[in-house]
């Protein structure tokens, strides 16, 4: 597979199928529920066998945590990525194919949610609407449409010339049909290529919502541990340290995967 | 008095023993006091409203009461635990239906008129009577205020009114306000609401919103000699984590109220010119409180309520949660109370088994999941202690198979869904015992409270044994028998859950050792500081 040929891309995939399988298997490694408290509190990491990374403020288990932290993330990720995706490729297409005063009105929206940073949006949004994990999932996706759209937007301007559609025309077909049967399918894998950079950023905007206690309260997340782990910083640094490792290897293994689509894209390209 | 054990966790129940603390205000004045300098203390709120006389709370109180001063203050040593600021006497008549007060003299506001009875007269009227939080039950049946010279006020009472509950409700329903500045004009609106005027130790200075909060020396203060202090800086430090290193590197001196979060008190106490002080909290015991929403079918039966009660272990709340640093409570009086207090009331000691048994009778089976039924459970926001306890108490449930969605709100939301628009099954509160239980106690499962009062029974329960011994209480003058029936009070409640009583807490000061007279009466961190000195 030429997917997997440069190193970076290796890693960030095994990353990923790693998290995958763990996020996956979580009810299995760790069928008690995550949140029951399993022992003293503030056991530090490496001191008890059934407890390998020790327990928080109110004992519960660190790495039952983490693992089930790994699905809300992932899930948030990859929610949120299709989300944002699949509104941004609409708007895109419809602004693109249209053309004229419906591609005004819908890059003139783009623009203004792309005006305000994503993060505020989020933070807004969650803190009017109440926070539940489809809340926090829509809230990241509202501020990350806008890139697929503009992509999309760009690439259905040039395709929407071509010999095939001026045929789909001559024969009939609908317009709207034409827009997403036979231009959008052509028009997604440049959007596609995307998905890695909104995936990273949403796991990461998902954190950084929890830190700020805004996150599903019902759920594990690892930015509600580390929110969680802040206020003993100084006396169990684990407790934010640990998640926080969680973090950086999850968006660091999105991004090198990311990297591999576009360089594997990119080198399909060259040959054709 | 109920037997106490001197340990380490009960620190709320060793302080006390208001009578016994007779002894330890003297010690501190071996060392000649310095005048002069700056105290920089956190602030971790920074209130919409600034006023005490309207919002009679402890954020409110942190601030303002340096600035506007009540009739009397708590004391450790004075009689009644009391002791004078702008009253210097107090009487209550044998009818329960006058309290003449008598006034100090010489006393200036800090824009330089003098201070008489009718400031006193318009505050109780026109403030504290229709406008305070705590003041609208307190002085419900306030008719009049007389003031003969400019030295007395004489409080007329339609109805009977316990003078020992105006005794007690004194250092916090009577900020006094001046009359001058607030006779014009709408006063829950005034501008002089956050730039404060009164009459105490320390003027109002500046505020800069998200920064700090600065207050100067009153020069012309009745008070001899005092205040000591030039200034007091409060700086905004919203982040609790954030005051243990400012104390360490001396840009802050002193951080009430816990910000400096529990779980670090054990390793800043190791520090060298760092002190952790648990008292001066005694007057503004908090507790920690589910509050059920009685309208609840499963709520609404006792048996559940009970299960709920057995289900939460008390100890591991106390020692987990709080670190040690809190006492578990019985009933709706804390332990640490000189005056009412009995621990002759129903216990619920922690019991799985019989929770389970409990709500086996009272016809909440477990379904194929193990699951009995599903509530909304709003830990309040105000603490990291309350949050704690609402993961604590979802485990907890879940273990007795009850299954509580937690649901996280900002403080306005929170008090909005809980007190307005009941939209909770169970919510966790920080509720304050303020040394008398008809100050904010009573409030909380006395029926008949319009919607939207905080900290107030929004929980729809009703029970007329228990309204009617609270009305009978308001209105007993004799003590020794108000006292009786605030401890059947207890009992009832105790028996009856209308909520349950988890845990009472105190707060902790954690002070720069050269920072001198802290934590010297039971409301230290909310009395005005005249006293407080640095020494450098």
């Amino acid at each position: 597979m030429t997917l997997l040929r440069t190193p970076t891309a290796l890693l960030g995939f095994t990353i990923l199928v790693v998290l995958a399988l763990i996020a996956l298997l979580a009810p299995l490694l760790f069928p008690a529920d995550p949140l029951a408290i399993a022992g003293p509190a503030l056991l530090r990491p490496f001191q008890d066998a059934s407890l390998p990374l020790g327990t928080d403020r109110l004992g519960r288990d660190v790495l039952a945590e983490l693992v089930h932290g790994a699905r809300t993330s992932l899930l948030v990720g990859l929610a949120a990525a299709a989300t944002s995706i699949i509104v941004g490729s609409v708007v895109g297409t419809l602004a693109g194919f249209i053309g004229g005063i419906v591609d005004e009105v819908l890059m003139r929206i783009t623009d203004a949610f792309q005006t305000v940073p994503g993060f505020l949006l989020a933070l807004a949004f969650v803190s009017v609407v109440g926070p539940s994990l489809p809340v926090v999932v829509l809230a990241i996706a509202l501020s990350a449409w806008t890139g697929p759209a503009r992509v999309a937007r760009a690439e259905v301007l040039s395709i929407r010339e071509r010999d095939y559609v001026a045929g789909a025309r001559a024969i009939g077909m609908h317009p709207l049909k034409i827009a997403f049967r036979e231009v959008l399918p052509n028009a997604l894998p440049p959007v596609l290529a995307l998905s890695s950079v909104i995936v990273a950023a949403a796991v990461l905007t998902e954190a950084a919502l929890s830190f700020l206690g805004l996150g599903d309260p019902n759920r594990i997340t690892w930015g509600g541990m580390i929110a969680e782990g802040r206020a003993v910083l100084r006396s169990a640094p684990y407790l934010s340290i640990i998640p926080g490792i969680a973090l950086v290897v999850t968006v660091l293994g999105v991004y090198l995967a990311g990297e591999g689509v576009v360089e594997a894209s990119a080198a399909r390209k060259v040959r054709a | 008095m109920p037997p106490l054990s001197l340990n380490r966790r009960s620190f709320i129940a060793g302080s006390s023993v208001l009578l016994a603390s007779t002894a330890l205000p003297t010690i501190g004045f071996a060392q000649a006091v310095q005048k002069g300098g700056r105290l920089i203390v956190a602030a971790d709120s920074e209130p919409r409203n600034l006023n005490p006389a309207i919002v009679a709370s402890n954020g409110v109180f942190f601030i303002a009461s340096k600035v506007i001063e009540p009739l009397a203050e708590a004391s450790y040593e004075g009689e009644d635990g009391l002791a004078p600021r702008l009253a210097t006497s107090w009487e209550g008549s044998d009818d329960g239906l006058s309290v003449t007060f008598k006034l100090r003299e010489n006393v200036k506001w800090h824009d330089g008129s003098a201070f008489s009875s009718n400031d006193v007269a318009f505050s109780a009227l026109n403030v504290w009577k229709p406008l305070q939080n705590l003041g609208r039950t307190i002085f419900k049946d306030l008719e009049a205020v007389e003031t003969p010279d400019a030295t007395t006020a004489i409080f007329r009472f339609s109805r009977p009114t316990p003078f020992q509950l105006i005794r007690n409700a004194l250092p916090v329903v009577s900020s006094v306000l001046p009359k001058h500045i607030y006779e014009t004009g709408d006063i829950a609106n005034n501008p002089a609401n956050i730039q404060l005027v009164g009459t105490g130790p320390f003027k109002f200075a500046e505020y800069k919103p998200g920064e700090y909060y600065r207050l100067t020396r009153n020069e012309d203060y009745w008070g001899d000699d005092t205040p000591y202090l030039d200034e007091i800086i409060y700086r905004v430090l919203p982040d609790r984590g954030a005051a243990a290193s400012a104390l360490e590197a001396e840009e802050i001196q002193l951080a009430a109220f816990s910000m400096v979060p529990l779980a670090d008190l054990d390793r800043i106490s190791k520090v060298e010119g760092i002190e952790v002080i648990s008292k001066g909290y005694e007057a503004l015991t908090y507790q920690l409180v589910v509050e059920i929403n009685h309208r609840r079918k499963e709520l609404a039966d006792l048996k559940v309520r009970q299960a709920i009660a057995h289900a939460i272990d008390r100890d591991f709340v106390v020692k987990t949660i709080f670190l040690g640093y809190a006492e578990t409570a019985t009933g709706p009086v804390p332990k640490n109370d000189p005056q009412f207090y009995t621990g002759d009331v129903a216990t619920y000691p922690f019991d799985v088994a019989k929770a389970n048994a409990l709500l086996d009778e009272a016809g909440y089976p477990r379904n194929a999941d193990g699951i009995r039924f599903s509530l909304k459970l709003l830990p309040a926001p105000y603490f990291n202690e309350t949050r704690q306890f609402g993961d604590y108490l979802r485990q907890a449930l879940a273990t007795v198979g009850i299954e509580a969605e937690l649901v996280n709100n900002d403080a306005a939301a929170h008090q909005k869904a809980v007190y307005t628009d009941h939209a909770f099954d169970l919510a966790i509160a920080p509720t304050v015992f303020r040394g008398d239980p008809a100050i904010s106690t009573t409030i909380l499962v006395q029926s008949g409270i319009p919607d939207g009062v905080p900290f107030s029974n929004q929980g729809g329960y009703k029970n007329t044994e228990l309204d009617a011994l609270i009305d009978k209480a308001a209105s007993e003058l004799d003590e020794t028998k108000r006292t009786e029936l605030y401890k059947e009070f207890q009992k009832l409640v105790a028996t009856d859950l209308p909520l349950i009583n988890v845990a009472d807490w105190g707060f902790i000061t954690v002070a720069r050792t050269s920072v001198k007279n802290v934590a010297n009466n039971p409301r230290w961190a909310v009395s005005n500081w005249a006293d407080t000195w640095i020494e450098t």
